[in-house]
């Protein structure tokens, strides 16, 4: 299993944050981030963690995003700012070779519900054939690979609670099988009004959603903050090419069940970790275990990083962003395990090895 | 010697279908050659067409059908018939894992209301039925409905899905990831996707003819299959019977255009070299190609072009086929029901036709089936699927025979 082990060489990201290549400065994570008001009618304040309106141009020059879902025009920047942020000159890169590996909960949603809207107004007989395809969950995937000419492996992924830890886990296993010489990484979503009043009606909203004066503080809330955006990571082999490593990805194991600390414990083969970053989704379900099964697996010397909100906000899709942002914000050296559950025994978890 | 830790078997398909439940109804009807295509009127108001679909489903137990979409029930019925004969108590059926594919998902539970009032439309009972939109949904239901603990995934690769869910079950295996994958898609026919297909002037009117000079476009179906994948090791181990061999997959991406094709067919071309390189056969061992085959002007052409150029270095002409003119294009089930078409064919030795393929267009290098089933031992089948954002998968699965 150690053969063509990847490592992280590029980061990008879409997020509450802004639009960044590499680590999150620290200017930006102090203080920490404030929800902010959604910007659709409602009958009271509703706060989430939203990324600012921003030209996609304004980043990647040329880029044409007008017909895209908001998903696939921040895919695009976030997947750019990586491979700005790893230095590859893709001219010199064999694009059979490279993968994209895009994780997302709810796809497209924006242009799905303008496609519901077109019917909604003109009947089903009325749709808009422009929008259709854009509707796909795989688009902003496919608008990655035509950007940048990339004719590897084209993947999207969704998982309960890990869709972002299968992806990484995939694309780690393409590499390791010779299926791929590279990986784009991404995870994310957007979020719009039905899915936040879905959200709402399910009552999984946290009370910071409506009162400005409750700190949208993960480690004490029972429900969580939507969040949006999307996040990038560079996957390669290790020693393929001079590059700056931010994490070698030495293995990783998910479970909708079973027995999470063996199965850890197992997988970790008696590596001592010097830091868990929990990458919980906010919702209810995921607190509790999530923070007594870090305690379990955690050594004596093992920091424990609980979920950050702006993150956790992501559900299916956060884990990239949780670790982007442990990354960014603390000293980076020895074992360190992703870690995420899902209801009472489902389980993610990532072994990495920092520099 | 073969490497039992790294091959791939299949010990178990479970199909739903227009012909019904079950590998043996969809043996059936190929065989005799029935064609599930069927003019419809008012799957949505004004629309009238040709789809096949999939009749009654069995019983999934109380408030299964509250719970689950029709995409969600398809599949969990397809599961279920893949693992009838499995021990559902033994170690490795518990710790097994999923990956299904589907586009449409939980999108068949979904009207225009949510767009106009999302929070009065979950307050009128659209709650429960939002919850299965995520495409993860379908591949969690079947984990939870089954029991299963392992890894769970949901995959959407446009048409490509269920191929693309089946190559990645097989990563996984080869990673130790679970000791056996159930991998498939799933799609159920609904108003989204028909009229989005409708709007882009894609669909045939009548039955559709996949690779005719004179195709009109494609038919809309529905169904699911799942695939039992597991290493040989373990399927040796618990005496299992191996109904084929995964020898070899693989994925590519055209990057050209976001809903066309590359008209010369390269990326497809590559993506049937690579899994010819997996399982280390030549074009000349591969006896039948259950194509793409959608009947659209610029798939079959880019089709065409992709078997001319991966099986020039043949010494006779690839015999191919699309199985979409028995079954309409079921979307994210598409390429998991050609698996378990290509599995079939092995297993009886048969090569299915295309049907209403009259004059095929002209490209030296294939033999287009048509007619009659064509009966001939088969060691190698390839399944092949392409779909919307240019991604293309092959698999190549055999007898396992020497």
């Amino acid at each position: 299993m150690t053969a063509n082990l990847p490592i992280v060489t590029g980061i990008g990201s879409v997020s509450p944050y802004g639009s960044l290549a590499g680590l999150i400065p620290p200017s930006l994570l102090e203080p920490s981030l404030e929800p902010s008001s959604t910007p659709w009618a409602t009958r009271g304040t509703r706060r989430a963690f939203l990324v600012d309106p921003f030209r996609p141009a304004s980043m990647v020059t040329g880029l044409k995003t007008r017909r895209l879902d908001r998903l696939s025009a921040w895919a695009l920047v976030a997947a750019s700012l990586a491979i700005q942020d790893a230095g590859i000159d893709l001219a010199t890169v064999d694009r059979y070779r490279v993968a994209v590996i895009f994780a997302t909960g709810f796809g497209c949603v924006e242009l799905t519900e303008s496609f519901y809207r077109s019917a909604a107004e003109n009947g089903w007989s009325g749709t808009d054939p422009i929008t259709f395809p854009e509707t796909l969950t795989n688009a902003p995937a496919a608008h990655v690979a035509l950007l940048h000419g990339l004719r590897g492996p084209n993947i999207t992924v969704a998982g309960k609670s890990f869709a972002g830890e299968s992806a990484m886990i995939q694309a780690a296993s393409l590499i390791r099988h010779g299926q791929a010489e590279l990986a784009i990484v991404l995870a994310g979503d957007t979020l719009t009004k039905p899915v936040y009043e879905w959200y709402e009606a399910a009552n999984l909203l946290s009370p910071s959603c409506y009162n400005s004066d409750l700190l949208a503080n993960a480690t004490g809330f029972v429900r969580f903050v939507p969040s949006e955006g999307v996040a990038a990571l560079v996957l390669e082999p290790a020693g393929s090419r001079e590059a700056q490593s931010y994490a070698h990805l030495r293995s990783g194991r998910w479970a909708a069940g079973g027995q999470p600390a063996e199965s850890i414990r197992q997988m970790l083969g008696g590596a001592v970790l010097n830091l868990i970053v929990c990458a919980g989704n906010g919702a209810p379900c995921a607190a509790s275990p999530l923070a007594s099964l870090a305690r379990r697996i955690a050594g004596p010397d093992a920091a424990i990083v609980p979920p950050q909100a702006v993150a956790a906000g992501l559900a299916d899709t956060g884990a990239l962003l949780h670790l982007i942002l442990a990354l960014s914000g603390r000293p980076r050296s020895g074992q360190a395990l992703l870690l995420a559950t899902s209801g009472e025994t489902g389980f993610a978890a990532i072994h990495l090895e920092l520099p | 010697m073969t490497d039992t830790k790294e091959t791939i078997v299949v010990t178990g398909v479970g199909v739903v279908s227009p012909y019904g439940e079950g590998l043996a109804s969809l043996q059936l009807g190929l065989l005799s050659g029935k064609c599930c295509l069927a003019p419809v009127r008012n799957l949505y108001p004004g629309f009238e067409g040709t789809t096949a679909q999939v009749g009654e489903l069995p019983f999934l137990g109380q408030g299964a059908s509250s719970r689950y979409s029709r995409t969600d029930r398809l599949a969990l019925a397809a599961a279920q018939d893949a693992v009838a004969d499995l021990d559902r108590a033994s170690f490795a059926f518990r710790e097994s894992g999923v990956v299904m594919a589907s586009t449409v998902a939980g999108l068949s539970e979904i009207d225009p209301g949510i767009a106009q009032d999302p929070a009065a439309w979950y307050r009128h009972g659209g709650l429960a039925r939002a919850a299965s939109y995520p495409v993860s949904h379908v591949a969690a239901s079947v984990g939870e409905h089954l029991g299963i603990h392992g890894p769970n995934c949901g995959v959407s690769v446009a048409c490509a899905s269920g191929a693309v869910a089946i190559a990645l079950a097989a990563n996984l295996l080869l990673d130790g990831a679970a000791p056996m994958i159930l991998a498939g898609g799933s799609d159920a026919l609904c108003p989204f996707t028909l009229s989005g297909f409708n709007s882009l002037q894609a669909l045939d009117s009548g039955p559709c003819r996949p690779f005719d000079r004179n195709r009109q476009g494609l038919n809309l179906g529905e169904g699911a299959a799942v695939l039992v994948l597991e290493t040989l090791a373990g399927a040796t181990a618990r005496r299992a019977n191996i109904l084929a061999v995964l020898c070899g997959w693989a994925m590519t991406n055209d990057a050209s255009h976001p809903t066309a094709p590359h008209k010369e067919g390269t990326g497809l071309a590559e993506c049937i070299g690579r899994a010819m390189e997996m399982a280390e056969c030549d074009a000349d061992e591969i006896g039948y190609v259950n194509a793409h085959g959608t009947g659209t002007l610029l798939n079959d052409v880019a089709e065409a072009n992709a078997y001319r150029k991966a099986f020039s270095g043949r010494s006779c002409p690839i015999p191919v086929s699309s199985t979409k003119s028995y079954l309409g294009h079921c979307l994210g089930a598409a390429g998991a029901l050609e698996a378990a078409i290509a599995i079939t064919a092995i297993r009886c030795g048969a090569l299915f036709p295309t049907l209403r393929l009259k004059d095929p267009i002209e490209c030296p290098g294939i033999d287009w089936l048509r007619g009659e089933v064509r009966r001939q031992p088969l060691p190698l089948a390839m399944s092949v699927s392409a779909g919307f954002g240019g991604s293309n998968a092959a698999l190549i699965f055999g007898s396992g025979r020497p």
